[in-house]
């Protein structure tokens, strides 16, 4: 005992070095996963196609690439423009800019400079915002009824186009409008026309198309479609192709949230996570290997009994489960009143008859005879079988008052059998 | 490794740096945030560089052998610091949930170098058999007490629980009536089942009937001339007679009677049986057995006889198979050839599956006396008085019919020969007991 004290207990726990050691296939197959995944992010990141509709370099099918390389092809110069400052700059006065404002980013102000520094200004699906600035008297009209071909106009690129596929939406010009040189091009009966051309609030010259079908690659082949977007945007030698991005946003005119909480918020938030961190790890280390505690197979030996009761419960076998009570009523009767194990049913319904004084042929419908025809009477019945045994006990109690006459032969048969002393003969 | 709770504390409190440093603008404020868990966790990696291995440690137990069912015991493990640092240690001790520590089974303790501390725990275990420990887990904190260190130490503990024996109550009385029918209350009535024991002097009270004149011819009166003494012959109850108790443990043992597993019951009554037979001079022999041999006590008696039952029977549980009552009668036949009596403690209950013990039981009875014990579901029999609606009346016609299957098994018991006992599962042993005193006050055995 002494010397495996020296020894000190054999220890199951792993060090640091044998769990490294121990799990090495695993630490290196997690470490290539992850720095796998680290790798395909960062190619994925840099390599995927960005997915915005009437993107110039999206060839999806909401994307407008299909229609920018055949422009540049016929040496139209495609500037791409993701903030107001860099379209700005491209336009300079001379260029075609076309807006696609998805999100409603420009706010009047910048709508109005845009305006102003575009010679041609092509707006595709414009916001409310952007009507109200740049168009007033124009209004939206909801999506037009399927392909328009009632050119309706005199605009150059809308008369070489001819017709226009289904899915356009729809712009009315008011009279104010018209009175000031607005005219709409593809009607679409009396709801409105596809597209609307007119001199801006800025003085320049403005297209409004309702709709990215005539521009998007899907469709972009259907009717007219790319005759129009190809008259529209291949005018000039430069186009700029200005999708208002994350820059644009108008972020001066409320203070940020950021701006509002004082500087120790977010640390102490990030403090609070490191918190509950160390508290889980503090509570969620096991001290020492589950205990396993091996337990017997114990069964309630009550389980039989209950599943025979569900059992004639279910086939309502009423005569069945009263036989069962009659049986047990007749056996302990006939114990009770030391009958014979060989005494028959009609002995027993005699006695039990004598011994309670009741009427035999009522007993013996009881304890043979009656069938049970629903439910109640099967419970009546059973309560009948257990009133005739309680009756049958009292009438052997010696502290009973009055033992009948009948009753109370039967109690005389077995008087004190046992010698007092315990011998034996 | 491990944290403790003053390490979480630690962390949270450096919301009062941050916060002091945040009136100054928020990069100071990250600034606080970076430095001050820096700085705890520079000071766990500090605290756990200084804690002691927990792993250089010498463990030994000092556990008794055996207890019974219900009764205290108190299990120590020495703690030894074989390292050079002070040891400020948690240990938990892996015991069974069902060994019954009382409280929570781990201990502050602190152990400088080269010493030794003592953890005392008390157990009351909760279930029979071997009642396990297989390791110790020890968590060394470091000076400070941020973080600790931690390993699961081998040392394997064992206790024995022993079945209660409550019924044990029962055997003074049964001992004072086997006194009644033994030697040393000599019985004037000869009969089966007595041997003669001696002749003594009549005296007023005994049985005319016993006197044995011969006797009395030899033995004159030196006191008066010419006149004999009256000698009366005792006799005593027969001894050396041989009890084969059978413990059936199969899939019926399993059953829980009352909140007692048959098994339990069945050993309560061998122990008392043992116990008054033992007294009585006869030599016990038991067996527990399904489809194989699970324990067997041959030969042993006196006192020896309980300690190597209980032992026996402590390890021993119900299994979920059928058993092979067609292999008890060889069985038997290993322990002896001679009449005996044997004990079968089983479940005879239902038709279906007494039919192997009704197989078997013509061999055995004709060469023994059989009893065969079976404890009587008390549920059942409370089950069959209720029959206030419908789903009552249909429980209490179940129950009947438990019953009655279970009367029939008794009869087809009785009618080839074996005697049958029945009780509920606290009056099982008593009766049983009684059964002998009968057997043997009328010479069956």
């Amino acid at each position: 005992m002494t010397a495996s004290l020296e020894a000190g207990a054999p220890v199951v726990t792993p060090t640091v070095r044998a769990f490294i050691r121990h799990r090495r296939t695993w630490i290196v197959i997690a470490a290539v996963l992850v720095i796998g995944a680290l790798l395909v992010l960062a190619i994925q990141g840099g390599a995927r196609q960005p997915g915005a509709p009437l993107a110039p370099d999206n060839p999806g099918p909401a994307g407008a690439k299909a229609l920018v390389e055949v422009l540049r092809d016929h040496g139209v110069t495609v500037t791409e423009a993701r903030a107001l400052d860099a379209a700005l700059d491209a336009a300079d006065g001379t260029a075609t800019v076309l807006l696609y404002d998805e999100y409603g980013l420009l706010d009047d102000d910048r709508l109005t400079e845009l305006a102003e520094a575009a010679e041609r200004l092509v707006v595709v699906e414009p916001g409310f915002t952007a009507l109200e600035t740049l168009a007033p008297g124009i209004r939206f009209a909801g999506a037009a009824s399927g392909p328009l071909d009632e050119v309706a106009c005199d605009l150059g690129p809308a008369e070489s186009a001819g017709s226009l596929s289904d899915g356009q939406r729809l712009v009315t010009v008011d009279e104010g409008a018209a009175d000031a040189g607005w005219e709409g091009c593809f009607r679409d009966g009396e709801f409105g026309f596809a597209v609307a051309n007119g001199p801006s609030s800025a003085g320049g010259d403005l297209t409004i198309v309702g709709a990215t079908t005539v521009f998007a690659n899907e469709t972009i082949t259907g009717a007219g479609n790319a005759a129009l977007a190809i008259g529209l945007t291949g005018v000039t030698d430069e186009l700029v192709w200005y999708l208002p991005g994350p820059a644009d946003v108008d972020a001066a005119d409320a203070p940020t949230l950021g701006e509002l909480t004082p500087g120790w918020v977010s640390p102490v938030m990030v403090l609070a996570i490191v918190v509950v961190i160390v508290a889980g790890v503090w509570q969620g280390r096991r001290f020492g290997p589950l205990v396993v505690e091996r337990l017997p197979v114990h069964v309630p030996a009550g389980e039989t009994s209950e599943g025979r009761a569900r059992m004639y419960a279910r086939t309502a076998s009423r005569t069945h489960a009263l036989d069962q009570l009659r049986m047990g009523t007749i056996r302990r009767i006939a114990r009770v009143l030391r009958l014979p194990r060989s005494a028959d049913v009609d002995q027993v319904t005699d006695a039990a008859a004598r011994a309670t004084g009741r009427d035999g042929a009522s007993v013996h419908r009881l304890l043979v005879g009656a069938l049970p025809a629903n439910d109640r009477e099967l419970v009546d019945l059973a309560n009948d079988l257990a009133r005739l045994e309680a009756e049958v006990h009292r009438t052997l109690d010696p502290r009973a008052a009055a033992p009948r006459a009948s009753g109370s032969a039967h109690a005389a048969e077995h008087p004190d059998r046992d010698d007092p002393t315990g011998r034996r003969p | 490794m491990s944290l403790t709770g003053r390490f979480a504390l630690l962390v949270a409190l450096g919301v009062v740096p941050v916060v002091i440093a945040g009136t100054a603008g928020a990069p100071a404020a990250w600034l606080a945030l970076v430095g001050w868990l820096a700085l705890v966790i520079g000071a766990g990696v500090l605290d756990l560089s200084l804690a002691a291995s927990p792993r250089r440690v010498a463990l030994r137990r000092e556990l008794p052998d055996r207890v019974r069912l219900g009764e205290p015991i108190t299990a120590v493990l020495s703690v030894e610091n074989l390292g050079q640092r002070m040891l400020r240690a948690t240990v938990r001790d892996g015991w069974e949930p069902s060994a019954g520590v009382a409280g929570r089974n781990r201990r502050r303790l602190r152990v400088p170098p080269s010493e030794r501390r003592r953890v005392t725990m008390q157990l009351t275990p909760l279930r029979r058999g071997d009642r396990r420990t297989d390791q110790v887990t020890i968590r060394s904190a470091g000076p400070l007490g941020l973080w600790s260190r931690q390993a699961t130490l081998v040392s394997p503990g064992r206790v024995r629980v022993l079945p209660p024996f409550h019924s044990r109550v029962h055997l003074p009385s049964r001992l004072t009536r086997l006194r009644e029918l033994d030697g040393r209350t000599p019985l004037l009535i000869r009969g089966q089942g007595t041997e003669f024991d001696s002749i003594r002097e009549y005296v007023r009270g005994d049985d005319v009937r016993s006197i044995d004149w011969r006797a009395t011819a030899r033995h004159t009166d030196p006191e008066v001339p010419g006149g004999t003494r009256l000698m009366v012959r005792t006799w005593r109850p027969e001894r050396d007679r041989r009890i084969v108790i059978v413990a059936d443990t199969s899939r019926t043992a399993a059953a829980r009677i009352a909140d007692e597993p048959r098994l339990d019951t069945a050993f309560e009554a061998s122990l008392l049986l043992a116990a008054l037979a033992s007294h009585a001079g006869d030599r016990v022999d038991f067996l527990a057995w399904d489809r194989r041999l699970r324990g067997r006590v041959h030969g042993a008696s006196g006192p020896e006889l309980l300690a190597r039952m209980v032992d026996t029977m402590a390890g021993i549980d119900a299994e979920l198979i059928e058993a092979d009552w067609a292999a008890v009668p060889a069985q038997v036949r290993r322990i002896t050839s001679r009449h005996a009596l044997v004990v079968l403690l089983t479940a005879a209950d239902s038709p279906g599956t007494a039919r192997g013990l009704l197989s078997v039981l013509p061999q055995l009875t004709s060469r023994h006396t059989v009893v065969v014990a079976s404890v009587a579901d008390p549920a059942l029999i409370d089950a069959g008085r209720a029959r206030d609606d419908l789903v009552q009346v249909y429980a209490a016609a179940a129950a009947e019919r438990g019953l009655l299957d279970g009367e029939r098994v008794g009869a087809a018991v009785r009618r080839l020969g074996a005697l049958t006992v029945t009780a509920a599962p606290l009056e099982l042993p008593p009766a049983l007991a009684d059964l002998y005193l009968e057997l043997k006050a009328s010479g069956r055995l």
